[in-house]
């Protein structure tokens, strides 16, 4: 006899001995003059969060004793106050130690469905739970045959409830479903031995219709167990001694409803309007509480701003008369030419002129937007970090403008590899600090900006550089850069009376100039989206940035966000290496890692050799000495070219975006190419201007 | 969703409900009416051998409980003498696995060992094995700098079913309701930071901390802890008039290393500057009132 045979065999008896107490006559009398049920249906699934049903339970027949609940109301109002969508009774009294007293109880206690659990076979049984107020009754399909399953359904839709149908296998889903279930308990726990398998769910979640409610049961703890359910597609969980033996009750079930509320948030479309603090798995907050405080500020003063007509205003008068925007789209018809020798794929190219932006890069997009919020949140300082230098440079210009107290935190060597951009900094008034701590790159400047933030947060702030960091940071800093790809989009049909791209092409460090190019595209399935990161000396030799091809970057948090990321065997964060400073980094906006999850991007990389070539071609086809960093994009392209052709494509149209000039870079390219005299090329040694070398 | 929290019958682990190692010390020490004396270390520093007995050696002198440090190479809220530690500590060969090996010679000693991580490296061991190996080697609690509860979902779940403390942090500029979040989900005692900032020694102490800890009480906390910038038995004093706990970390680390702040001093005298120092400093906080 299996346990769950001898659960029903149990029961019935029970049943029996009640039965000859109250006969089914009065019992079915009771039924049908009890006050009317709630439709549980409209609380077990909403756009909004994962519903809860939160379960009464002493003991069961594999754990043994939990807990003595010695008055179950008042567990179920904790639970209520914690906000579940429903309290699930348990009414068997031989090894779970229930009893319908307790569903009469937690009836009277609370105002959300009330759902009889018990090992339910006769009517008597179903006539009886709506008696005593259940809104739900549980119906278990291993214990029952498909003429017994069907009827029971339907008797108990007839008394208005709701039925939960449990589950275990690929069969007994059909047969749920046959029979006319419409909310069906994937239970992962399997009866026959009691073993618990929470991965089952995945597999059989597939399997049910879109109009039928899901709901995992069994095998739910805590959070961890609500979020993979939540993310496998489940509607509801039903959660029993995660919440049962807790020693706080309201706060555990708020913690499950909050981990649910998390995952629908993490999930909305369409893509391009997606606001964090969490895409998919990735983004969220891990810093120091202390900084808490001051980016809830950030976020309400933002949204304010977003609001506001005079802010958009502002901004975009600045835009235009200040960094002069819109940047032109440029057609590239002899760099088209050279990628159609490469790969054979007749493509227009449309260059994205980012490099034309006051400063000369993307970056000044978000430093403007974010100096304009410092004037709202009335701060007076403000620091950031610079890897490559055109942040720092950035963001030392606009708050000369602004009359902003500005430091810049650099490492010590990207400084010396963009000494020039140093130079620039100090003489915008700027004053520039050189990390000698760490590895001595962006990360380190990072840090100690961080540092510098959790110490002066209350009149100072960070401006990031990039869709990194914690929220608010990636979307108001994709925000404030998808100005990129909306004017891209515009310009493709005014000025060349072409309606959309084939394709995007953007380089990816942070990856802020990727998400502001591809914003307006993401939902638009016709567009290809590349994303190429820095491959330094390629992915096996262990130099690079690569974080998502396989075997490079994980799953952990870093300054602030959960996302893929450069680490070692013990978790410690990997030196990471290419020769662009701007994309030398350990993580990656979530997200970047989001969109690469769900295969919405497709990411490669370009190596330093494949950068410097692509550096080189644009520059002699069409006169645009691209950064360092977005010749990867260029690079990019050549790639992208070959997958349009390998997906059919022989005709394309594709946008690269060139997200910086390449002035600040004619150091490193003259000594690379061989432009420069023995003489020439020493001189710069000595100030290390080029200096990827420079220890 | 490997499930590694099951009992040997192959059932999951659920709530451990087993008393908070954490609260019995302060719960005793609440009865002599004295602050507890919490010190840090790095694990690792100077090298996993001699971080042994320095640890052992602070229980010896006057340590109660013992926050041992995890190096990381990204440590955002510390100062530079715990971020030169935690570097010596690395290039010396740290890691994660030895750490439990520390847990041990700390609660062997007698002190209640807790451990200070950033999250990454807790995530990236698995936060469960972690929470299990931490249990069984007889660990108390974790204090997590960059974890806010709001983050902490997993966490929450793996120490209930190992009844290890959780300790979040609170600083001077947090809102009442941010308290109100890390004192419900706090467990053991919550980290009040002294002041706004990074770990390291100063020569003052304001007032702040003794207004943080009574906010922090009355958001619903047991006991309040106050470190980050206690350096001297004076401060120790000042501050164990009012915190039921004291926590000091730079200044200890100080002792093991050289006086240009950057690399370790030789290991029989670091040892015993160190031993010095922590019986001034457990003088100080356990007759501070």
């Amino acid at each position: 006899m299996s346990v769950l045979d001898e659960l029903v065999a149990g029961a019935l008896e029970d049943q029996q001995a009640r039965e000859r107490v109250v006969s089914l006559d009065d019992v079915r009398k009771a039924a049908l003059a009890a006050p009317a049920p709630i439709d549980a249906k409209r609380w077990l699934k909403r756009a909004d969060g994962i519903p809860v049903i939160a379960e009464i339970k002493r003991a069961s027949p594999s754990k043994g004793h939990l807990s003595d609940i010695p008055d179950p109301a008042a567990l179920a109002r904790e639970y209520e106050a914690g906000g579940a969508g429903a309290i699930s009774v348990l009414t068997e009294g031989r090894r779970f130690l229930g009893s319908l007293d307790d569903l009469d109880k937690v009836r009277a206690a609370v105002h959300i469905p009330v759902l009889r659990k018990d090992f339910i076979v006769t009517d008597y049984q179903v006539f009886e739970a709506r008696a005593h107020g259940a809104d739900l009754v549980l119906l278990i399909v291993a214990a029952l045959d498909d003429a017994k399953l069907r009827h029971l359904l339907d008797l108990a839709h007839e008394l208005g409830m709701t039925v939960l149908v449990e589950t275990h296998t690929r069969e007994e889903i059909e047969r749920a479903i046959a029979a006319g279930a419409r909310v069906i308990g994937i239970n992962a726990r399997n009866l026959k031995d009691l073993k618990v398998d929470v991965n089952k769910y995945n597999e059989l979640a597939a399997n049910l219709p879109d109009d039928v409610i899901r709901v995992a049961e069994s095998g739910v703890f805590g959070a961890v167990e609500v979020e993979d359910y939540g993310r496998a597609g489940a509607d509801a969980v039903l959660v029993g001694e995660g919440v049962a033996t807790a020693s706080d009750h309201e706060l555990a079930v708020e913690r499950l409803v909050k981990a649910g509320a998390r995952v629908k948030a993490s999930e909305t479309t369409p893509l391009s309007e997606h606001q964090g603090p969490y895409w998919g798995q990735f983004g969220g907050r891990y810093v120091p509480e202390a900084l808490i405080t001051a980016l809830d500020e950030l976020e309400r003063v933002y949204d304010e701003a977003k609001a506001d007509p005079e802010f958009h205003k502002e901004f975009m008068t600045l835009q235009q008369r200040y960094v002069g925007r819109p940047s032109p789209l440029t057609e590239a018809p002899r760099f088209a030419e050279l990628v159609k020798e490469k790969t054979g794929l007749d493509a227009r190219i449309f260059l994205k002129r980012e490099d034309l932006n006051h400063t000369g890069a993307h970056k000044i997009n978000n430093a403007l937007g974010q100096a304009l919020l410092v004037k709202r949140m009335g701060k007076t300082r403000v620091i950031a970090e610079t890897g490559a230098g055109q942040h720092g440079v950035a963001t030392a210009t606009v708050c000369a403008m602004l009359g902003l107290k500005c430091r810049i935190y650099m490492g010590q060597i990207d400084a010396r590899r963009q000494a020039l951009n140093v130079a620039r900094m100090r003489m915008l008034g700027a004053e520039v600090v050189e990390v000698t701590l760490g590895d001595r790159i962006l990360k380190d400047a990072i840090n100690e900006a961080l540092r510098d933030w959790v110490t002066n947060v209350k009149d100072t702030h960070y401006l990031l550089g990039t869709v990194a960091g914690p929220h608010p940071f990636p979307a108001m800093v994709r925000d404030f850069q998808k100005i990129i790809g909306e004017e891209a989009k515009e310009q493709l049909k005014d000025w060349y009376g072409i309606d959309h791209p084939d394709a995007i092409c953007a380089c990816v460090g942070g990856g802020s100039n990727a998400i502001g190019i591809m914003n307006a595209f993401l939902d638009d399935e016709r567009v290809n989206l590349y994303g190429y990161e820095a491959g330094g000396n390629g992915p096996e030799s262990g130099r690079h940035a690569i974080r998502f091809a396989p075997g490079t970057g994980q799953l952990g948090m870093f300054q602030g966000a959960k996302s893929y990321l450069l680490e070692t065997d013990e978790g410690q964060t990997l030196d990471t290496y290419s020769i662009s400073a701007g994309l030398d980094y350990a993580s990656v906006g979530p997200e970047h890692a989001w969109l690469k999850d769900i295969g919405r991007v497709n990411y490669s990389w370009a190596t330093d050799d494949e950068a410097m070539n692509a550096f080189r071609d644009l520059s002699q086809t069409e006169g645009i000495i691209p950064a360092i960093e977005s010749s990867h994009a260029v690079a990019g392209a050549y790639k992208a070219a070959a997958d349009l052709k390998a997906k059919g494509y022989d005709k394309a149209v594709m946008i690269v975006n060139i997200s910086g000039r390449g002035d600040k870079d004619m150091a490193t390219a003259g000594k690379w190419f061989g432009y420069l005299t023995d003489e020439q090329a020493a001189a710069l040694d000595v100030t290390g201007a080029h200096g990827n070398t420079v220890a | 969703m490997t499930n590694t929290a099951t009992t040997p019958s192959g059932q999951p682990l659920g709530i451990s409900h087993k008393p908070s190692r954490t609260e019995a010390m302060f719960d005793a020490f609440k009865a002599e009416n004295k602050p507890a004396f919490i010190g840090y270390l790095p694990y690792g520093f100077p090298n996993p051998d001699v971080s042994l007995d320095a640890l052992r050696t602070m229980v010896e002198h006057g340590v109660d409980a013992v926050e041992i440090g995890l190096p990381y190479s990204d440590p955002v809220m510390d100062g530079p003498v715990i971020q030169a530690a935690s570097q010596i500590a690395l290039n010396n060969g740290e890691s994660i696995h030895g750490v439990f090996k520390a847990v041990e010679t700390v609660a062997k000693a007698g002190g209640v060992p807790l451990i200070m991580s950033y999250w990454n490296l807790i995530y990236h061991y698995g936060v469960e094995r972690f929470a299990r190996d931490f249990e069984n080697a007889g660990g108390a609690g974790l204090i997590t700098p960059d974890l806010i509860p709001d983050e902490a979902g997993e966490w929450i779940e793996a120490s209930d079913r190992h009844g290890l403390d959780r300790i979040f942090l609170v600083s001077p500029d947090s809102a009442d309701e941010r308290l109100e979040v890390v004192s419900r989900n706090a467990r053991g005692f919550v980290y009040a930071a002294a002041r706004m900032g990074v770990t390291g020694e100063r020569s003052t102490i304001d007032a702040s901390p003794e207004a943080l800890v009574e906010r922090t009480r009355k958001a619903g906390a047991r006991n309040v802890c106050v470190g980050i910038g206690v350096s001297t038995p004076e401060q120790g004093a000042k501050v164990g008039a009012y915190a039921d706990g004291v926590i000091v970390g730079s200044a200890l680390v100080h002792t093991l290393l050289n006086n240009d702040d950057r690399t370790a001093k030789d290991p029989a005298e670091g040892l015993k500057d160190l031993a010095a120092k922590a019986e001034s400093l457990a003088d100080g906080i356990h007759n501070a009132r």
